[in-house]
C-alpha cells in the first residue's frame, strides 16, 4: 500500500499525487492539522465503476480528532455531494468508534473529491454543491489541541491530537491537499502583515500558492506541525 | 415485577461487611442477619426500557456550570450514537437556555457527560436529552449561589446497597422539592455476587464484580431503580466514593476483599473500577491523569465551603488488625503501629490542601463530606493520659490517630495560625445513625489539660453528624442498649441510633446548621412511609452540639421535574 505522509511531502509540493498506473490500489495519507476548521481534500478517479472504500483509523479511542467526511463528484466546473458520514467504523478493522469511512459497490466512473475535517456535530457541508461550503466556513479557528469537541470525553479530556490517518482502496490515483477555513488564512495573513517591510519583502520571493477560495494547498505553512506524521 | 416475600437468610459466617467490619463482637454482627420480610408493598413499575433505561442524572453543580448524565440504550446495536441536549428554566422546556450536541459511544459504555456552562447562578433548571428517536425524562437541577447566602438545605445519604432493599429513601429525599443538592458520602453500589450481603434483589452480573464489564452492568442495574432515578433526576448530587466502589476495606494498594492475582492486580481493579464509576456517575474528573484524585470543593455563596474527601485510593494507609480482647470483642489501643505518625487516610498532598482550604475559606461554615467516622469510639474509656482506652474500628479515623490529631490541630490553632471555627463534618459508612462532639480526649473531664466538658460541649473543637444508611443493615438494637452503652463509654456522642435506614437532611444558615435525621419503615418493600428522627444542631461559633428542632420546608420551592 503506498502510504504517503503529508509531512513530509508537502514541503516539497504544493500538492502531492500518488498513481499505481492502471491498476487500482490501496493509498493511505496521513499528516495533522491544526485548527478545528481545517479540512484535507483528496481527489480521486474512477476511469470506470468500480468497489471504493474511504475511511479514517486515526481517531484511536479519542487520541485524534473526530473526524467527519464528505464525497463529492465532478459536476460541471462544481462537485455534487454524495454521501457524507460522520461515524462508521465498520468500514475496516483497525476503526474506532468514532472514525469516519464509506464503502461502494460499483461506484460509478467520475473525478471525486474525499473531503475529511473534524466534526463539529453538524452537517458537514452546507449543500449539495462544493461551492455552497463547509458549516465550519466563517467560524473563528481554534487550535485542536485546545479545542473541547463536541463530542469529547470530560473523563479523559480526549480528541485533541491532530493526526489524521485516511484510506482509500478501489482508486488508481489520488491526491491530497489540506484546506484551512478562510478565515484562518486572512488571521494568517493579518499577522504576516503586522511583520512589516521583513515579511513584505519575504512575500515578494514567495511562489504564489494558488488560493482559489477555501481551497488551498498549503505547504509551508502546515510544516511546523507535521511532527506527528 | 413483583418481589419474593421472604429471603433467604445470609450464609453464617460470610457476611464480609458486618456492622464496624468485624471489631464488634461477634454476636453484634451475627445479628445483621435479614429478618422475614413485610408484605409487598405497592407494585414495583414495570422495568425501565427504552433508549434512556438509565434515567437522567446531574453532579457536581458550581455557580455556572453543572454536569448533565445519561446513557444511551440504542434500539439497534451501534458503536456511537449522537446526543442532543436542552436546558430551561422552566419544567415546560420553553425558556431554553441552552441548546447543543454531544456523542458517546460503546469505548464510554454509551454514557453521555456533559458539563454546561455559562450558566446563573442560584438558579434552578430543567434538562432533557433526546438521542435514537427519543427523548428522555426531563430532569432537574440547580446552580449554586454566589455571595450573600441565608440558606442551604441538602440531604445526606450513604450506603445504598440495591441486593439489601428498596431505595425508598431515595423517593422521600426525591419528594423534596425545595433541596439545593444531595451529598452522598459513598458506598453507592455494593461489589457483592448474590446473597453474600443482601439477597433482596440479585445482583447483575451474578458475580462480585471486578472486571470493566462486571462494573458497568452493576452500576447499569443500579441506574435502572425507579427510585435511585427518581432522586436523580431531581436533584443534583454530590458524591464521593467509599470502599465498596471498588471493593471492601479498600487501601491504596489493596483491600480486604481483593485477592491479587487471582481477581487480577489491585491496580488494574481500581483503574477498571473508576472507569465505570466515572463513566456512570454525574462527577466532574478532578484530575484526568490522576482518577484516584477525587477531593474537590464546592463554594455555596458566602454561607458554606462544602469540602469532599478521598479517603481511600489515594493514599490511605492499610488498616492495622485489632488484637486486644475486651468482653465485647477484639479492639485496638493507640499504641505501637497505630501512633506511626506516617500513616495516613488523605496523604500529603490532600491534607496540605484541606488545611489549606479550612484556614484560608471566607465561608461561614466549612462543611466537609467524607467516609469514615472522625469521632472516636471506644469499647473501653480512659483518658488519652492512661493510654485513651480501647478503640473499635481500625477502618475509621481512630486507626489513623496522628493524621486526625493533625486535622485537630488545623481546627485548633497555634503556631501562628487562628483556629478553625464552624466546621461540621458529614460522614456514612456505618449504617448508623451518629451526632458527635469531636474531642481529641472525651474521657478526659480536665479542660484544661485538653479535656471535655459533656455537659457544656466544651473541649469540643467541631461537630460531626453521621448518615444511615438508604438500605444497607445496621445493628439491630431494639431497646437501644448497645447504643446506651456507647454512649456511657463515649460522651462525645449525643445521638445514636442502629435501628433505621433512612437520610439526614441538613439546614444551615448563617447562624446555625441543623441535622434532621429521617427514616424510612422498611426498606424490604416499596414504601411512602417515614418518620421523623431526631435533630441536632450546632451554633454559629459554638463548635458543639445542642439538640435542635425540625426546620420548616421552603415556601414555594420550584416544581419539581415534571
Amino acid at each position: 500500500m503506498p502510504t504517503l505522509s503529508i509531512s513530509r511531502t508537502l514541503l516539497a509540493a504544493s500538492f502531492a499525487l500518488v498513481t499505481a498506473g492502471a491498476q487500482a490500489a490501496d493509498f493511505q495519507f496521513t499528516g495533522n492539522l491544526v485548527n478545528n476548521t481545517d479540512r484535507v481534500h483528496i481527489t480521486f478517479d474512477l476511469g470506470s465503476a468500480a468497489d471504493v472504500k474511504l475511511w479514517t483509523d486515526s481517531w484511536s479511542s479519542g487520541q485524534n480528532f473526530d473526524p467527519i467526511s464528505a464525497l463529492w463528484v465532478k459536476s460541471g466546473s462544481d462537485y455534487t455531494l454524495v454521501q457524507e458520514v460522520d461515524d462508521d467504523s465498520s468500514v475496516a478493522s483497525g476503526q474506532g468508534a468514532f472514525d469516519t469511512g464509506m464503502s461502494f459497490t460499483g461506484l460509478a466512473a467520475g473525478q471525486y473529491l474525499y473531503t475529511v475535517g473534524p466534526t463539529f456535530l453538524e452537517p458537514f457541508a452546507k449543500g449539495t454543491l462544493l461551492s455552497g461550503g463547509f458549516t465550519q466556513d466563517g467560524i473563528p479557528a481554534t487550535p485542536i489541541a485546545l479545542w473541547d469537541q463536541p463530542g469529547f470525553d470530560i473523563n479523559n479530556n480526549d480528541q485533541k491530537g491532530t493526526f489524521y490517518s485516511i484510506h482509500l482502496t478501489g482508486v488508481n490515483m489520488a491526491a491530497i491537499t489540506v484546506v484551512p477555513e478562510p478565515g484562518s488564512i486572512a488571521m494568517l495573513l493579518a499577522g504576516l502583515g503586522v511583520l512589516g517591510g521583513v515579511a513584505r519583502r519575504r512575500q515578494q520571493h514567495r511562489p504564489r500558492t494558488g488560493n482559489t477560495g477555501n481551497r488551498r494547498h498549503l505547504a509551508a505553512q502546515r510544516a511546523p506541525n507535521h511532527a506527528l506524521a | 415485577m413483583g418481589h419474593p416475600l421472604h429471603i433467604k437468610p445470609l450464609p453464617s459466617g460470610t457476611n464480609r461487611r458486618s456492622f464496624l467490619k468485624g471489631s464488634l463482637p461477634a454476636a453484634l454482627a451475627a445479628a445483621s442477619a435479614p429478618m422475614l420480610l413485610s408484605a409487598a408493598g405497592k407494585a414495583l413499575a414495570a422495568a425501565p426500557a427504552g433508549v434512556f433505561q438509565h434515567g437522567v442524572a446531574s453532579g457536581d453543580p458550581l455557580a455556572d456550570r453543572v454536569i448533565l448524565w445519561t446513557r444511551i440504550t440504542p434500539p439497534v446495536a451501534k458503536a456511537a450514537v449522537n446526543v442532543a441536549y436542552v436546558v430551561a428554566t422552566d419544567p415546560g422546556m420553553q425558556a431554553v437556555v441552552r441548546r447543543g450536541t454531544t456523542k458517546t459511544n460503546t469505548d464510554r459504555d454509551l454514557t453521555v457527560k456533559i458539563d454546561v456552562s455559562g450558566l446563573q447562578p442560584a438558579t434552578t433548571f430543567y434538562y432533557r436529552f433526546t438521542s435514537e428517536g427519543a427523548s428522555s425524562p426531563i430532569g432537574r437541577t440547580r446552580t449554586l449561589p454566589v455571595g450573600s447566602t441565608a440558606n442551604l438545605r441538602m440531604a445526606v445519604v450513604s450506603c445504598s446497597n440495591h441486593a439489601y432493599g428498596y431505595f425508598n429513601a431515595y423517593r422521600r429525599v426525591a419528594e423534596r422539592a425545595d433541596l439545593d443538592l444531595v451529598v452522598h458520602l459513598g458506598d453507592y453500589l455494593y461489589e457483592y455476587g448474590p446473597n453474600v450481603y443482601g439477597s433482596l434483589r440479585t445482583p447483575e452480573p451474578p458475580n462480585e464484580m471486578v472486571t470493566l464489564s462486571d462494573y458497568r452492568k452493576r452500576h447499569a442495574q443500579y441506574k435502572r431503580d425507579a427510585d435511585l432515578q427518581e432522586v436523580h433526576r431531581q436533584h443534583p448530587f454530590v458524591c464521593i466514593w467509599d470502599d465498596h466502589e471498588i471493593t471492601n476495606d479498600s487501601w491504596v494498594n489493596g483491600a480486604q476483599n481483593h485477592t491479587e492475582g487471582a481477581e487480577g492486580s489491585w491496580a488494574q481493579r481500581v483503574d477498571t473500577g473508576l472507569q465505570a464509576y466515572y463513566e456512570w456517575m454525574p462527577i466532574r474528573v478532578p484530575d484526568v491523569a490522576q482518577k484516584r484524585r477525587n477531593q474537590r470543593a464546592f463554594q455555596i455563596g458566602n454561607l458554606v465551603d462544602l469540602v469532599m474527601l478521598e479517603e481511600r485510593l489515594s493514599a490511605r494507609s492499610q488498616q492495622l488488625p485489632a488484637t486486644v480482647p475486651t468482653p465485647f470483642g477484639n479492639g485496638f489501643v493507640q499504641a505501637g503501629e497505630f501512633t506511626n505518625p506516617n500513616r495516613t487516610l488523605l496523604g500529603v498532598e490532600q491534607e496540605t490542601w484541606l488545611a489549606t482550604r479550612l484556614r484560608t475559606s471566607t465561608a461561614r461554615w466549612k462543611i466537609i463530606g467524607q467516609g469514615v467516622m472522625f469521632a472516636q469510639i471506644k469499647l473501653v474509656a480512659a483518658p488519652v493520659a492512661a493510654g485513651g482506652g480501647v478503640f473499635v474500628n481500625s477502618d475509621q479515623w481512630d486507626g489513623y490517630q496522628p493524621a486526625r490529631d493533625r486535622i485537630y490541630a488545623v481546627l485548633k490553632g497555634g503556631a501562628g495560625q487562628p483556629p478553625v471555627d464552624n466546621c461540621v463534618i458529614l460522614t456514612g459508612d456505618i449504617h448508623s445513625s451518629w451526632a458527635a462532639d469531636l474531642t481529641q480526649d472525651p474521657n478526659n473531664a480536665n479542660l484544661a489539660l485538653g479535656g471535655y466538658d459533656p455537659a457544656s460541649g466544651t473541649g469540643s473543637h467541631a461537630v460531626e453528624f453521621v448518615a444511615t444508611s438508604v438500605t444497607s443493615p445496621g445493628l439491630p438494637d431494639p431497646n437501644g442498649s448497645t447504643a446506651a452503652f456507647l454512649r456511657s463509654v463515649n460522651p462525645h456522642f449525643k445521638y445514636i441510633d442502629f435501628n433505621q435506614r433512612g437520610y439526614m437532611l441538613l439546614d444551615v444558615t448563617p447562624e446555625r446548621a441543623v441535622c434532621e435525621w429521617w427514616f424510612v419503615d422498611t426498606v424490604d418493600s416499596t414504601s411512602a412511609v417515614e418518620n421523623f428522627g431526631t435533630a441536632f444542631e450546632v451554633r454559629d461559633g459554638d463548635n458543639h452540639l445542642q439538640p435542635s428542632a425540625q426546620t420548616p420546608d421552603r415556601v414555594n420551592p420550584p416544581a419539581p421535574a415534571p
